[in-house]
Formats: C-alpha cells, sequence, structure tokens
C-alpha cells in the first residue's frame, strides 16, 4: 500500500494522553489537514511522524514499510515549522546548505540545487540576508525553500502560515499547493483555522482531545457532520443549535434559515452584522439566540418568522453523535410572540 | 532640555555611586602608587616620582606572579569551559531527576570559598588528609600535594575549577534553553548527527554566552586571592602567589601602600584586558539576533 | 579628598559605635550607680578563651574599670588583618590590641601605639627574666607588655631515650638509630611551611651555628655567611636523609604536633602550649614527653626564638590611664601563673619561678626559664621584618621542596632582603 498510513497510534507523556487509537491514511500526493483546536494532538500526530517523538503504541506505514522505529534523520521528512525554524546565524545560502552538507551532498550539486530552488522561490537577490533581515513572506519562502531541498518522501506543514497576516495567507496558499501537493509525497498540514483547512486540503481530519472525530472531504465534513463537534468547529458564521426533547439537539447553519411568512419560530431582530456583502442578523427567539445568514439584499422587518428547509435539519444525540432520518422539528408548545 | 542632557541628568545617581565605589578607590590607587607611603614614612604619602613603577618593572617576584596568574586563570578558565559545556549539555537533556541533579551540581558553587579551600587543604594534607590517609592504608607512601610545586599548582586549579564549573554550566545551560527546540529539531530532519548539531548550531548559538562566562571567569581568576590564600597561603615558596596575594602581602602585611598599590594598579591593568577584548570582539562580529 | 573621606569614615565609623552604645544599657538591664570605664581589648581566639574566666577577679580588684575582651579569629594572619584594617580606618574600636612580637616595630613605626613607660614606670620589666624583656622596645620606647615568656622548645621522647639530645649531631644520629630500629618513622619533626613559623625555625638553626639573622648595627642581614648557609643545609639535610617527613614543608604548629601526638616522631620543635595540647590529647607519648631546649652545635649556646605576644596600648584611646591598668592586670602575675598552669605558657615574671608551688604545678618551668636565660633569640627588631621574613620564608621553604641549594637559598635570601631594605629606605624614608 503506498503513502502513508498511521495505525493505532497514541502517545502518552506521564499520565497525559495527548493522542489515542489514531488510524489514518494519507495517499501520495494527497494533502490531508490536521485541523482542530490547540491541544487536539494535531501537533503531536506531525511530531509522531516525523520521529520527533515516539510513538507510545501503533505503527507508522510509509508505502508500507513500517517506520515507527525510524530516527528522524532517516525518515527523508520535510518539515515547515510555525517558527519557521531558520538558523539565526546563518545567511539564507547557509540555511539551504547546511541540510545538504551535513547529509553529505558534494560541493557542487549543492550549489546547483540551491540555486535551482532560490530561482524558483525568487530568492536569489536575499541570499546573503540573514533570517532576522527579512519579512515574514520572505522567511517563508526561505523555510519552503529548505523543504524542498529536502526530496522528502514526506511533507509536514505545521501551521506554516499562523505567522502571516491574512492576505498574504490567501494569496500564498495556491504556491505551496503548486509546490508541495501533487507529488509523491503524502502532505499532512497542521492549522487551527478551518477557512486555511478548506482551502489547502483535499480532505480534512477533525481532531479533538487526542482523537479523530471525523476524516473526510471538505464538502462532506461541511454537510455531513458525524459528530457535533465537527458541525460546531466547522463552518462560519457558527451553527445555530436547538434543544429537542430526550437530550437531542438540532443544529441549522445560518444560511439555512430563512424569513417567512407563517409557521416556524417567531424572532426580533437584534442587530445586524456584515458578513462580506451578506447580512447577518441575530435573532431573539423562544429558543435562544440564533444566527441567520441572509441573502445579499434581503430585507428584514422588526418581527418576523424564521424556518429552514427539513433537508437542512443535522441532528445529534446526547452524546454528540449524528442521528440520521430524525426530525423534522417541531415546536414545542405554541409559538409565541416576543 | 536635550534629550542628551535629561539622559545624563537620569543616569547621574548611578554614575555618582559608580564613582563613589569604584572610580574613586580606584584613583586613589593611582594616586598612591605614584607615592612612597610605609612604615618608613611613617605611612605618609611622599611623591617619589615613578620610583614603585620602576621598582615593579625590576620585580622578579611581580613578573613571576603575573605569569602564575596568567597560567592560572588561562588554564583553569579554559578546563571550566570545557566541562561547564559538557556538564550543561548533559543537564539540558530531558531525564528523571534533572531539577535535582542541578540542584546537586550548584552545590560546590554555593559553598563559600574559604571553607572550599579549607576542605581542599585539609583532603591534600599530608600525611593525615584522607587522600593520604587512603595511601597509606593501601600501604603506598603518602604524597605531599601541597608541597610539591607541580601539584600544589595543579591543586590551586583543581579547586577552582570544582567550585565554579558549576556556575559556567548554568550560564551556559541558561545559553542552551534560549535555544528554540525546533532549530535542533529542524537540523536533526536534515539528517544531521549529535556532532553537526553541536559544532554548526548549538556551539554558534552560544557563543555569546560562552563569551560572557569567559569574560566573568576570567575577570575573576585574574583576580583571585581567597582561594590561594587559604589553600596554599601562595607556597610552595611562592609557587602559587597570585598578583592580588601580593598586592595584599605588601599592603596589610608590610604596611607598604605606594607599592602595594602599584601591584594593585598592575594587576587592575590586567584585569581590564579580557573586558577590553570583549569589547573589541562585540564590535567586531556581525550582530547576530538568536 | 582622602582626609575628608577618611574623616567621613571615622564620623560613620563614632555615629556607629554610638548607636551601639545606646543599645548597650538596655540590653543588658540593670543600670549601674557609678559610670564604668570600659576597656576594650582585642586577642586572638585561644588567648581570650584563656583569659576570659579571671575577669570577675579583675572588676573585684579594680571598681569603676571594666575589661571588656573581644574575642579576634584563631588565626594570626586574619587577626592581623582585622586590627590593621581597623587602625587604618583612624580610630579603632580598641584601646587595647593583644600583638605578636613581630608586629611591635611595624606598628609603632606606623603610629598606631602609646608609649607605656609614662603610664607604667620605666623599671616595670626589671622584675621579668632578663629573657623576656627583650622585643618589647623599640626606638626607645616601651610599646607593649609580654603576655608571656615563651621560647621555640624542643619536646622529646622519655620512652626512646635517657636524655634529650643537645646538639644537632646527637639530634641526627639518635633520630637514625630510632628510625631504624623502627621505633618511629620520623626523627625530627618541625614547621616548615611558608608562613612566620619556619622564620623561628630557621633563626633557631642559624643561632645554632653560631650566625645571626639581622645585624641592627648596620641594618643589614647576614645571610649569606657561612653560618646561615649551614643553617640551611642543616634543615636541608633532614628532610633529604628522611630524618623529617618531606611533608614538613605543609607543617605549621598544629600539623607538626599531631604527627608527634600520634607517636610518629622522636622530636618535635615547638612553643610551650603543645606541652598541654599532647598531655590532654591521651594519645600513645603521654607520660613520655620530655622538654629540653632546641639544639645547637658542638660549643654553641642553645637558645629557642622568643615567639610572646603581649598588650600594646593604641593611639587615641580615650582612657589610657585605664587601659594601662588592665595591661598590667593582663599581664601580671596572677594571669601568668594562672595561664603556667592552666595552658603551660611561660611566665615572664622572675617570682613565679621561684615559687617552689608553681614549680610543682607547671612541669614545664625549669626548662622554659632555662630557655629564658640561655638569652632566647629575637627576630630583626625593624619595621621592614615583615617583608624579611616573607623572603627568607620563600627561601628556605624552596629549599627544603628541592628547588634550589642551601647555599643559592641563601644567597637568594640575601640578595632579596637587601633589595627590600634598599627599596624601603631609598624611597622617601
Amino acid at each position: 500500500m503506498s503513502g502513508l498510513s498511521l495505525e493505532q497510534v497514541s502517545r502518552r507523556s506521564g499520565d497525559r494522553v495527548l493522542l489515542e487509537g489514531l488510524d489514518l491514511a494519507v495517499a501520495p500526493g494527497e494533502c490531508l489537514a490536521l485541523l482542530g483546536p490547540s491541544g487536539c494532538g494535531k501537533t503531536t500526530t506531525l511530531r509522531l511522524v516525523a520521529g520527533l517523538d515516539p510513538c507510545s503504541s501503533g505503527r507508522i506505514l510509509l508505502n508500507g514499510e513500517d517506520i515507527t522505529h525510524r530516527p528522524a534523520g532517516e525518515r527523508q521528512v520535510a518539515m515547515v515549522f510555525q517558527s519557521y525554524a531558520l538558523f539565526p546565524h546563518l545567511d539564507v545560502g547557509e540555511n539551504l546548505a547546511l541540510g545538504l552538507r551535513s547529509r553529505g551532498v558534494p560541493r557542487p550539486e549543492r550549489d546547483r540545487r540551491i540555486a535551482a530552488v532560490l530561482e524558483l522561490l525568487e530568492l536569489t537577490p536575499l541570499v546573503r540576508r540573514r533570517p532576522a533581515q527579512l519579512s515574514g513572506g520572505q522567511r517563508q519562502r526561505v523555510a519552503l525553500a529548505r523543504a524542498l531541498l529536502r526530496q522528502p518522501r514526506i511533507v509536514l506543514l505545521d501551521e506554516p502560515m499562523s505567522n502571516l497576516d491574512a492576505r498574504l495567507r490567501e494569496d500564498l496558499r495556491p504556491e505551496l499547493r503548486r509546490l508541495l501537493c501533487g507529488g509523491e509525497p503524502p502532505v499532512l498540514y497542521v492549522t487551527h483555522d478551518q477557512q486555511e483547512a478548506m482551502g489547502m486540503a483535499d480532505r480534512i481530519a477533525v481532531l479533538q482531545a487526542g482523537r479523530l472525530e471525523q476524516v473526510g472531504g471538505v464538502r462532506e465534513l461541511y454537510t455531513d457532520p458525524r459528530t457535533r463537534f465537527v458541525a460546531d468547529f466547522l463552518g462560519r458564521p457558527a451553527i445555530n443549535w436547538l434543544p429537542a426533547e430526550g437530550g437531542r439537539v438540532l443544529g441549522v447553519r445560518p444560511e439555512h434559515l430563512r424569513p417567512q411568512a407563517e409557521g416556524g419560530i417567531a424572532a426580533r431582530p437584534l442587530r445586524r452584522e456584515w458578513w462580506g456583502h451578506q447580512p447577518l442578523v441575530w435573532l431573539e427567539t423562544p429558543h435562544g439566540t440564533l444566527r441567520m445568514l441572509l441573502p445579499a439584499g434581503g430585507e428584514l422587518l422588526d418581527y418576523l418568522m424564521v424556518g429552514w428547509r427539513a433537508e437542512n435539519e443535522l441532528w445529534f444525540d446526547a452524546d454528540g453523535r449524528r442521528i440520521d432520518g430524525a426530525g423534522p422539528w417541531r415546536q414545542q408548545g405554541r409559538a409565541r410572540a416576543v | 532640555m536635550s534629550e542628551l542632557a535629561l539622559d545624563l541628568l537620569l543616569m547621574l545617581p548611578a554614575l555618582l555611586l559608580l564613582a563613589a565605589v569604584f572610580l574613586l578607590p580606584l584613583l586613589r590607587a593611582a594616586w598612591l602608587s605614584l607615592h612612597a607611603s610605609s612604615v618608613v614614612t611613617g605611612l605618609v604619602a611622599v611623591p617619589n616620582g615613578g620610583a614603585n613603577w620602576r621598582r615593579l618593572l625590576g620585580d622578579e617576584r611581580f613578573l613571576q606572579d603575573a605569569w602564575q596568574t596568567l597560567r592560572f586563570a588561562g588554564v583553569s578558565v579554559a578546563l571550566e569551559l570545557l566541562l561547564g559545556l559538557a556538564l550543561a549539555l548533559l543537564l539540558h537533556r530531558p531525564s528523571r531527576g534533572r531539577g535535582a541533579l542541578r540542584a546537586l551540581v550548584l552545590l560546590p558553587w554555593a559553598l563559600p570559598t574559604t571553607v572550599m579551600a579549607l576542605g581542599w587543604r585539609w583532603i591534600l594534607n599530608d600525611p593525615h588528609g584522607p587522600f593520604n590517609a587512603l595511601l597509606s592504608r593501601l600501604g603506598l607512601p603518602t604524597y605531599g600535594f601541597l608541597t610539591t610545586p607541580a601539584t600544589t599548582w595543579l591543586a590551586t586549579v583543581m579547586a577552582d575549577v570544582w567550585k565554579t564549573t558549576p556556575f559556567v554550566a548554568l550560564l551556559l545551560l541558561a545559553g542552551l534553553q534560549s535555544i528554540p527546540a525546533d532549530l535542533v529539531e529542524a537540523l536533526k530532519l536534515e539528517g544531521a548527527g549529535r556532532l553537526t548539531i553541536l559544532r554548526r548550531l548549538t556551539l554558534p548559538l552560544l557563543a555569546p554566552w560562552i563569551g560572557l562566562a569567559l569574560l566573568f571567569r576570567l575577570a575573576q581568576a585574574l583576580g583571585v586571592f581567597d582561594l590561594i590564600q587559604v589553600l596554599t597561603g601562595g607556597g610552595p615558596a611562592g609557587s602559587t602567589e597570585s598578583l592580588a596575594v601580593y598586592a595584599y602581602r605588601q599592603a596589610l602585611r608590610f604596611l607598604d601602600f605606594g607599592y602595594g598599590s602599584t601591584v594593585l594598579m598592575a594587576t587592575f591593568a590586567l584585569l581590564l584586558l579580557p573586558g577590553l577584548a570583549w569589547l573589541l570582539l562585540q564590535n567586531r562580529l556581525p550582530r547576530r539576533n538568536a | 579628598m582622602a582626609p575628608r573621606l577618611s574623616r567621613l569614615l571615622r564620623r560613620l565609623f563614632t555615629l556607629l559605635a554610638a548607636g551601639l552604645l545606646l543599645l548597650l544599657p538596655a540590653a543588658r538591664g540593670a543600670p549601674t550607680a557609678a559610670p564604668v570605664i570600659p576597656v576594650r581589648v582585642l586577642l586572638p581566639a585561644p588567648f581570650y578563651d584563656a583569659t576570659v574566666g579571671a575577669l570577675s577577679d579583675f572588676r573585684r580588684s579594680h571598681p569603676g574599670l571594666d575589661i571588656e575582651l573581644v574575642r579576634g579569629p584563631l588565626d594570626t594572619d586574619t587577626i592581623a588583618d582585622l586590627a590593621v584594617g581597623s587602625l587604618l580606618l583612624g580610630e579603632a574600636p580598641y584601646d587595647v590590641l593583644m600583638v605578636d612580637i613581630t608586629w611591635t616595630p611595624l606598628f609603632a613605626a606606623a603610629g598606631w601605639l602609646e608609649p607605656l613607660e609614662p603610664l607604667v614606670g620605666e623599671g616595670v620589666l626589671e622584675a621579668m627574666e632578663p629573657g623576656a624583656r627583650a622585643g618589647n622596645a623599640f626606638d626607645g620606647h616601651l610599646w607593649r607588655l609580654p603576655f608571656s615568656g615563651d621560647t621555640g622548645l624542643l619536646y622529646w621522647r622519655t620512652d626512646l631515650m635517657a636524655r634529650p639530645p643537645r646538639t644537632t649531631e646527637e639530634l641526627v644520629s639518635i633520630s637514625r638509630d630510632l628510625q631504624r630500629q623502627g621505633k618511629v618513622r620520623w626523627g625530627y619533626l618541625w614547621q616548615g611551611r611558608q608562613y612566620e613559623g619556619l622564620s623561628c625555625v630557621m633563626l633557631e638553626a642559624i643561632h645554632a651555628f653560631g650566625g645571626r639573622w639581622w645585624n641592627p648595627a648596620l641594618g643589614r642581614t647576614e645571610l649569606e655567611r657561612p653560618a646561615a648557609i649551614k643553617a640551611a643545609a642543616l634543615l636541608d639535610g633532614l628532610v633529604r636523609d628522611g630524618i623529617s617527613p618531606a611533608a614538613v614543608a605543609g607543617f605549621a604548629e598544629n600539623e607538626a604536633l599531631q604527627v608527634f601526638a600520634a607517636g610518629e616522631a622522636a622530636f618535635l620543635r615547638n612553643w610551650p602550649y603543645a606541652w598541654k595540647v599532647i598531655e590532654q590529647g591521651g594519645g600513645p607519648v603521654v607520660g613520655h614527653v620530655g622538654v629540653a631546649p632546641v639544639v645547637v652545635a658542638p660549643g654553641q649556646e642553645a637558645g629557642g626564638t622568643l615567639g610572646t605576644w603581649g598588650f600594646a596600648l593604641l593611639r587615641g584611646s580615650p582612657h589610657p590611664r585605664e587601659a594601662a591598668a588592665a595591661i598590667r592586670w593582663l599581664t601580671g602575675p596572677e594571669m601568668q601563673r594562672r595561664l603556667a598552669v592552666e595552658q603551660g605558657y611561660a611566665p615572664t615574671w622572675t617570682a613565679l619561678y621561684e615559687d617552689p608551688q608553681l614549680q610543682k604545678a607547671a612541669p614545664l618551668l625549669k626548662a622554659q626559664r632555662a630557655a629564658l636565660a640561655a638569652g632566647p633569640l629575637l627576630r630583626p627588631l625593624t619595621p621592614l621584618y615583615a617583608q624579611l621574613s616573607d623572603v627568607l620564608q620563600r627561601q628556605i621553604n624552596g629549599m627544603i621542596t628541592g628547588q634550589t641549594a642551601p647555599a643559592a637559598a641563601m644567597a637568594g635570601a640575601q640578595q632579596r632582603s637587601e633589595a627590600v631594605v634598599r627599596a624601603m629606605t631609598g624611597a622617601g624614608g
């Protein structure tokens, strides 16, 4: 089997469980984003794959070969750190050369490959600068260059863009994809930013408290979340939650709420903010505050009724697991005006 | 008020304090070094031109002590740096009981020098010290560690190394901890071995800390006094006497303050050397941002 | 600037002292009716311990007067530092200072001491053994009264020989025999560390061959003379031939005493205090130790180095008369009787040596008197003594640790001593 696969991988440090029984497969050339809040185990996973920390149990396979106990230096991993981890005492050229040198790549080949990657990333004029003399974006490009020079079998990216401003991040996504994804090595991309995950990854694995919640395509996770956590974590503005009988909860995304003439829930608009060109309306209802994303140009009255289509309902049981085929939602008691 | 004037005004109290505790005694010593002031003059300072300085240049004992002081400082500081670095690297590795180990290693440094020197003097005593007692019990002849110039000198170096290596190790440990872990990991992922990481990454980034340790230790070792005074008294036959001990003898034992101040000023000039070297090095090296 | 600074320091010191004095009555509790004048005396710890018990006698016999003893450090060098440090500040917080015999000319020349003869009378020393009178006057004034008449002595083993050796040759041959028979490991123990004790040993050796260290008339040392070279050769030979251990090069009084008390040697050169220490130590030689004058070359007079402490009055004491009374008492016959019995210190007063009761209670008395009568040896009586002694110590210590031969060591000692005298007296004196 080709690509990277993790089988029942766990990591414990003292009494703390950092990762528990993770099963994950990444195909060659596929970019898989590890998404989750801080402390969820995504960076731990990356470090285990890199070989920087040992697995407490489980196996890591690369193209069918067990690399669980391979030293980090032998795994042929390229890793881009959140801090970029550029060597502050060396200039750009030396930063790129150090790894090649310690792997014993002869001088002429070294020079040739460095020149090529400098050219590719438009770093040639900066070759004699030290990291402290570079901008954030330039540093990130140096870190990328170093990763490319590794000729990796696995590519690991640990929040590689979190130190850049939002605009730059968006601009860089296609470049990052072009350079790192789609080749032979599988790519693991750690981020806490769902926008970035959705923009970069072919598939997303959502982690929480050391466990895998769900893994799947971007659309799949959005439209068909298997747990309440995934539904809640993905999608902005965040999903609305409506309590139902038996401890169940109903999730309805803000863009699926809409004003309707009749039926539904009585609501009073509290305030309105702009979500891009769409107005986001905060509604006071008998079931709590709801968020409704209106189509562009939508009009609002002082009092209104809101509803949604049954097919947009996402039902979860008391343990946060998805229930298929429940609903539709019925209002408990009589609707009362607010 | 210009900014410079304000700066100076704000610094004035600190400058005054420095002048009072540091500059005044120094100026006084410099002034005294141009005077005869001893029991022969009834402790009154009588100008004697550069007689003290001329005497210094022809003073075999001063030259011998200067050489001995340099040799002591050079060898002990070099050893302290090597051992301190090794110890720091060892303490930096994550291991069980690291905190306790760190505290333990610091113990020698926490001990007052005089106590430490007395301890070594007793340990090396011929014939009653524990070391010689052991030799006796093994049927071997006892050895006069503190009565043979070569071994006495080694004993002073060893005692100094024993006491101050923890200080160097602590300083370098702080330096090691200031190196971001991901730099080391990044190089490790590149396939670099431990030695390469040490040589290409750790040592270059530790350089400012090593420089700092060197500065502290050299200044201290060149002014060594209490260790020598207590452990060997400068003996045997003056073979371990340091400049500071000589200056002290001249002033407080012989009550020759004129010449004592001269020796002191010469010692002070020697102490300035590492400081000056440091300043030069700081200006020479390109600024780095670790 | 300098005098102003020292005045400032002096004021600060006075202020501190005043503050302490204000606190004192409160600490003591009951106020006394008449003001008591305290005389503050700084002395080394062993002498403090030896004398503090007798203070109540003083208070009884001197109403309106009190002695406050200040227990200084144990070590001679350290107490010198303390004394010199406080004297340099100007007003020392003491009235009376206990000084070693070698400090007297130095401190007197520095102007720190007050002459005693106007306060205690010119003839005060006349009731003392002649040998004990030396070393207290310098430059025509009396600067201190001696606390004891201690001289260097030869300790010998009564269980190993019938009588002590008189000459250096006897000492060497007895030592050899005993060592050969395996009765002792070493023959003769002395002080060879680079410190003042070595100067005392060397002084005795120089005189043992009829020479002298210092010519006071010419103000120069005589260390290049044959007697001094023979003396150096004697000490060198003792170590080379294994009669003394090589370790003597690191021995001060106590190290030598301990090896002797452990029964490892036939002879020991030490001061009177060693007797009590050995007897009370309970080692294998207790009851087998005799005391004799130090050995000399055939035909020479025996004499040990005079190594006494004494009390001096500090210049600027606010009540010199009372301080003088305290000095008289501290060095008086009653104190010395007590110290002879309890510590084995040699008295200075002739009357004590002739007291049959004391003769019984202090077995060393006879040997001590003989040593004083033989004319004890004085170290050079000059303010430059500390430098001269330092030179000699370095040379002799270098010789016995094998770095130079005796003749070269003494030539070096002479040359360096002359350089010291030249540098010091040529520099504006």
